[in-house]
């Protein structure tokens, strides 16, 4: 029996650089047009784990977590949900991503269905739940993230940081082992990524396991139990919020905490 | 000049003719709309020799006239064939498969503006790429292509008038055998025309009110944006 919930083992993910996908039968040869956006990184996440990735724009962490959920597909590696390999062949990815929740930065909600449409519509169609149980667990779920008074109005008629809230329902509701987001604030607008914080924060109080990418540094200081520095497709040093808060060991984290710790305090 | 319009005759043919414009291209836009989506998706999400069949498809039926298309399915194509089939039910199948060429395209191009951030939230909540497009992406596309699709059915139905030439009982047809007996010409087509023009505009009012009916609230504002 594995412990792991989930765990990543030596994953690479390489682009050209127009953002367009590697295809089996085309090298990049050039190395100009190459961003190796994942290389070589293994990561494991235990139950209740919370783990927070930060690390420079553009340096592959969203691809990472991306990879994580299989939303993109790994050139080389491994992922693991549980004791089952999502990148072996054969493997079925809807039912391994219907345990997996992920919550994204531009949040995505599905425009023609109300807030409770969009948490019920996978309870309905994955789960196989009837009517009126996918209905319950869907208000369940919004009252949770406090999003209630929203539930039968559209994502265009509601503000960033309940869309953001309705995302993260849409994620919790099938009781996933654990929820992956990607920068579910950096979309929003100052005043409204406080709400976020507080639903995340209260997830973490009930022992989710979550796995962020998120430049929230109160926020990570106080929940996170694993900090992990991303750059360049690597992953650059690991640990507990005090010692990136205090005395980073490599320079590149520890230039980039100064640059954030200055932004925020400025 | 309109007496022709009492004789029990005229009122059948015309009744005959109104019945089968009407179920011909209710049924030819139908038809086309579930073939266009098949071939929109097939093309998305196809392999290259599948995107070569539908777009020699597509050129053959948006670039031939439909009166040839007619001509060969329902005389042609049985006699070499040497197989007996209801004329109409090719004639039928014929506009179903012409409208689909070009529905392809509306269909596709809705598709194409909805699906990258709708499909990736609809594959990970867990569903398959084909529940997304069942649940999420068509019920978007179609919305956006009901102007389209009216324009296509107003199209449509006036091409139906090939068929009173091929020998038909539809309105055109109508409108030949009463001329025929009557020796009147032009009140004959008067009264034809306004018969098209309140079937095609009265269906297309309906479309325009279902449209607004079914807009996503606040979506328009979101694509103008």
């Amino acid at each position: 029996m594995v412990d792991n919930v989930m765990e990543a083992k030596h994953v690479f993910k390489t682009y050209g650089k127009s953002g367009k996908k590697k295809q089996e039968d085309e090298q990049f040869t050039d190395k100009e047009h190459i961003v190796e956006a994942v290389q070589d990184v293994s990561l494991k996440i235990k139950k209740g784990d919370i783990k927070l990735i930060f690390g420079p724009s553009g340096s592959g962490k969203s691809t990472f977590l991306r990879c994580m959920d299989m939303l993109e597909i790994p050139d080389k590696g491994e992922i693991y949900l549980g004791d089952e390999c999502l990148t072996s062949k054969g493997v079925d990815l809807c039912k391994a991503r219907a345990r997996i929740g992920f919550v994204f930065q531009h949040i995505y909600l599905f425009r023609h269905l109300t807030a409770v449409g969009n948490v019920e519509l996978a309870l309905r169609q994955v789960l196989k739940l009837p009517k009126e149980e996918a209905r319950k667990r869907a208000l369940d779920a919004l009252a949770e993230v406090k999003v209630s008074d929203c539930a039968f109005r559209y994502p265009s008629q509601i503000s960033g940081g309940q869309a953001q809230r309705v995302g993260i329902a849409r994620a919790l509701a099938r009781n996933p082992d654990i929820i992956l987001l990607d920068e579910p604030t950096s979309a929003l607008d100052p005043e409204l990524t406080g709400e976020v914080i507080d639903t995340l924060r209260d997830l973490a109080k009930e022992g989710a396991t979550m796995l962020i990418v998120s430049h929230e540094m109160p926020f990570a200081r106080e929940v996170a139990e694993e900090m992990i520095f991303y750059d360049e497709g690597k992953i650059v040093e690991t640990g507990p919020p005090s010692l990136f808060f205090n005395a980073p060991n490599t320079d590149r984290a520890r230039q980039f905490m100064t640059r954030i710790i200055n932004r925020t305090t400025r | 000049m309109f007496e022709w319009l009492f004789s029990p005759m005229a009122q059948s043919w015309l009744i005959q003719g109104v019945i089968l414009t009407v179920e011909i291209t209710l049924f030819g836009v139908m038809l086309g709309l579930g073939l266009g989506t098949l071939l929109a998706v097939g093309d998305i999400y196809g392999k290259k020799p599948l995107k070569a069949a539908i777009a020699v498809y597509v050129e053959i039926f948006r670039g031939s006239p439909l009166f040839i298309q007619l001509f060969l399915a329902a005389y042609t194509v049985p006699t070499v064939l040497n197989i007996r089939v209801d004329h109409a039910l090719m004639a039928f199948l014929v506009f179903g498969l012409n409208s689909a060429g070009y529905q392809k395209g509306y269909v596709k191009g809705a598709i194409e503006t909805i699906l990258g951030d709708q499909m990736q939230a609809g594959v990970s909540v867990g569903m398959s790429r084909i529940q997304t497009l069942r649940h999420v992406i068509l019920p978007q596309a179609y919305r956006i292509v009901i102007p389209s699709w009216t324009n296509e059915f107003c199209s449509l139905t006036k091409s139906t008038s090939a068929l009173g030439y091929l020998g038909f009982m539809d309105l055109t047809g109508a409108g030949i055998a009463i001329k025929g007996s009557t020796y009147e010409i032009l009140p004959v087509w008067i009264v034809i025309a306004a018969i098209y023009f309140v079937w095609i505009t009265s269906f297309a009012k309906l479309m325009d009110v279902v449209y607004e009916k079914k807009k996503i609230p606040g979506v328009e504002l979101l694509m103008a944006s």
